[in-house]
């Protein structure tokens, strides 16, 4: 195989090149299903580069402390699960940045105390007395803001979307290199797959979220309540960006089709979804509800 | 070779502008360089090469976590060097008049009875910067409260920040800097250090990447003291709050001229600052007169006594 061939999944549609590596299976499916086709010569050029930092051995040590610090409900299989298919990609993403503007409001609580006469009865007599309450007034602010959103990073791959991306960043961007063949050599690196169009609108949701945060915080007040924000996004620029992550297939039930665990190359975060046990959560809603039925024939039964 | 979106000078090796994260044009950085990334942990200093084979981002040594330094990291030397304008004489002069400005509390023949053992001229290290920002604020002051004593006030206010120092010194300390940083004149800046010839020059011994991470702070620090004092209304302010859109950030490390002295009163020894380049700026550490302390508290207790004496005797 050339360096120049890329083989297209034809379970999860994603479209791999292979740079002096021999495998015949996608990374993310683990389906054997993948095709030989040409490069496609209009695919954009890889900008920017972030170079793995955890060896697949470290990856293998963290996908079974994964396994192992699952939660109760998980599926009993998952402790003895043996992991298969231990890949390392480039993904394919966008690191986008741009000028935000927004223009807010909300509702700014400044608390205040009062004294409160009151009566109350003691020994049958009724006496007024005072307290010190807290009250609140409420204020409306308007606002305009202005930033930079610098370090936005959407997958552009179809084989992981960016929810499953998102659960494994950050990755450190300060290492980031300008792409060169050299520096993927041995790996394999995923084509994009999503249109630029379709990345820049999840980059500007990723930066709309985090935009929302950075007003919470700047909300004066004791509290606040009732923030609403219009934003738009000026100078934009994304640049396509390889960011290297592990896929591993945990295979806990021979019947099932194994869990995608996603280990973040340059951190080692671990993101997978842990399948859960019906029969262990059918086991601990009965168990809570004989417990209040208990409780409440013993609370019955009292005279 | 400015970035295009903020106008902040990109420096050799950037990649992407350090302070808007636009990338820089391809081609307009060095030559990739093979150099090694360094490991460097935040607990034990040690640094080593990162590999992506056998170390994650723990320390080897102490097992702290480490960060990852940017591979073009250099550790910079000072651009130019502001010149002394006042002499080791003048400067003990300065010493000595500051001495007669401390107060009642000191002894009265601090500045004749002082010996000083040395007075040492030095370069310490220092960065100006200046800097375009659009401040997003929001707070509470005491303007237009009603029930509550405080109302929510917000702005967006353009700020120029002309040659603001910051410290990059670990000699003075940073109250020391913050009280020199006033009296410098920023002519006649030389290449290397004229005049004082003896004088110390301090290095910077911090990464651009750290650099960049001090002077940011530095603006921030900059813009809320002045949003705080100068933009909200009324006359208390709490909860104040900045957002700063930097623009054409530019910074440049200086050697500034200071003298250290240390003098002797007594059997102790004591240490001061004079500025290099205005005399009228001493300042240091000097002893308390426990003669007078202890008259003045003995002075105060009489006057008490005399009075409740007085008070019980009507
Ligand atoms: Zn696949
Ligand atoms: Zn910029």
């Amino acid at each position: 195989m050339s360096a120049d061939d890329s083989l297209a999944c034809q379970d999860c549609g994603a479209t791999l090149r292979f740079h002096g590596t021999r495998t015949t299976r996608c990374p993310y499916c683990a389906s054997p299903s993948v095709l030989a086709r040409p490069a496609s010569p209009d695919l954009p050029n890889p900008d920017f580069v972030v170079a793995f930092g955890i060896s697949e051995a470290s990856a293998l040590e963290r996908a079974k402390n994964w396994t192992r610090s699952r939660g109760v409900f998980t599926h009993g299989g998952i402790l003895r699960a043996s992991i298969e298919d231990v890949r390392g990609v480039y993904l394919p993403a966008y690191l986008y940045t741009s000028i935000g503007s927004a223009s807010y409001s909300a509702q700014i609580g400044e608390d205040y105390q009062e004294i409160e006469t009151y009566a109350e009865t003691v020994n049958g007599r009724t006496e007024m007395r005072t307290r010190t309450v807290t009250k609140t007034e409420w204020r409306s602010l308007t606002g305009e803001w202005q930033g930079y959103f610098r370090d936005v990073v959407v997958s552009a791959s179809r084989g992981l979307p960016n929810a499953e991306l998102e659960a494994v960043e950050p990755f450190d961007l300060r290492l980031l290199r300008r792409f060169s063949e050299a520096q993927v050599q041995g790996w394999i690196t995923e084509e994009p797959s999503m249109q630029l169009g379709a990345c820049v609108a999840d980059a500007r949701q990723e930066a709309m979220q985090g935009l929302g945060q950075t007003l919470d915080r700047l909300m004066p007040g004791d509290s606040h309540s009732d923030l609403q924000f219009t934003s738009h996004f000026e100078r934009e620029q994304a640049s396509l960006v390889l960011v290297p992550c592990w896929v591993l297939a945990v295979r806990y039930d021979k019947e099932k089709p194994p869990v995608r665990l996603v280990i973040n190359g340059q951190t080692g975060k671990a993101w997978g979804k842990a399948p859960l046990s019906w029969l262990r959560i059918a086991i601990a809603v009965l168990l809570t509800a004989a417990v209040i039925a208990g409780l409440v024939v013993a609370a019955r039964g009292r005279p | 070779m400015s970035c295009a979106r903020c106008a902040s000078p990109l420096e050799v090796g950037d990649i992407r502008c350090a302070v808007c994260s636009l990338p820089a044009p391809a081609g307009s950085d060095a030559p990739a360089r093979t150099t090694a990334s360094i490991l460097r942990c935040d607990e034990c200093g040690a640094a080593v090469t990162y590999s992506a084979e056998h170390v994650g981002t723990r320390c080897p040594f102490c097992g702290a976590v480490a960060h990852l330094e940017q591979p073009a990291d250099p550790i910079e030397a000072a651009e130019g060097f502001l010149p002394f304008r006042v002499s080791p004489a003048e400067a003990a002069a300065a010493l000595r008049s500051w001495m007669d400005t401390l107060g009642f509390f000191r002894p009265s023949d601090l500045a004749a009875k002082a010996t000083v053992d040395h007075i040492r001229p030095l370069f310490f290290a220092g960065w100006l910067f200046e800097a375009d920002a659009l401040v997003s604020w929001a707070a509470d002051s005491d303007a237009g409260s009603g029930s509550s004593e405080w109302a929510p006030h917000s702005g967006q206010v353009p700020m120029r920040f002309d040659n603001v120092l910051v410290s990059a010194s670990r000699g003075l300390s940073a109250q020391e800097v913050a009280r020199l940083a006033s009296g410098f004149q920023l002519t006649n800046i030389a290449p290397e250090p004229v005049g004082a010839t003896e004088a110390m020059v301090e290095r910077f011994d911090v990464q651009r990447s750290t650099a960049r991470a001090i002077i940011a702070n530095a603006v921030h620090g900059t813009a809320y003291a002045r949003t705080e004092s100068g933009q909200v209304p009324g006359r208390r302010v709490r909860n104040c709050h900045i957002s700063v859109m930097v623009q054409a950030l530019q910074s440049r490390r200086y050697g500034f001229p200071a003298y250290v002295l240390a003098y002797r009163y007594g059997d102790k020894a004591y240490r001061a600052v004079v500025h290099g380049q205005d005399a009228a700026i001493a300042f240091g550490d000097a002893p308390l007169s426990i003669r007078k302390i202890l008259l003045v508290a003995f002075g105060v207790a009489a006057l008490v006594l005399i009075i409740v004496a007085v008070l019980s005797n009507r």
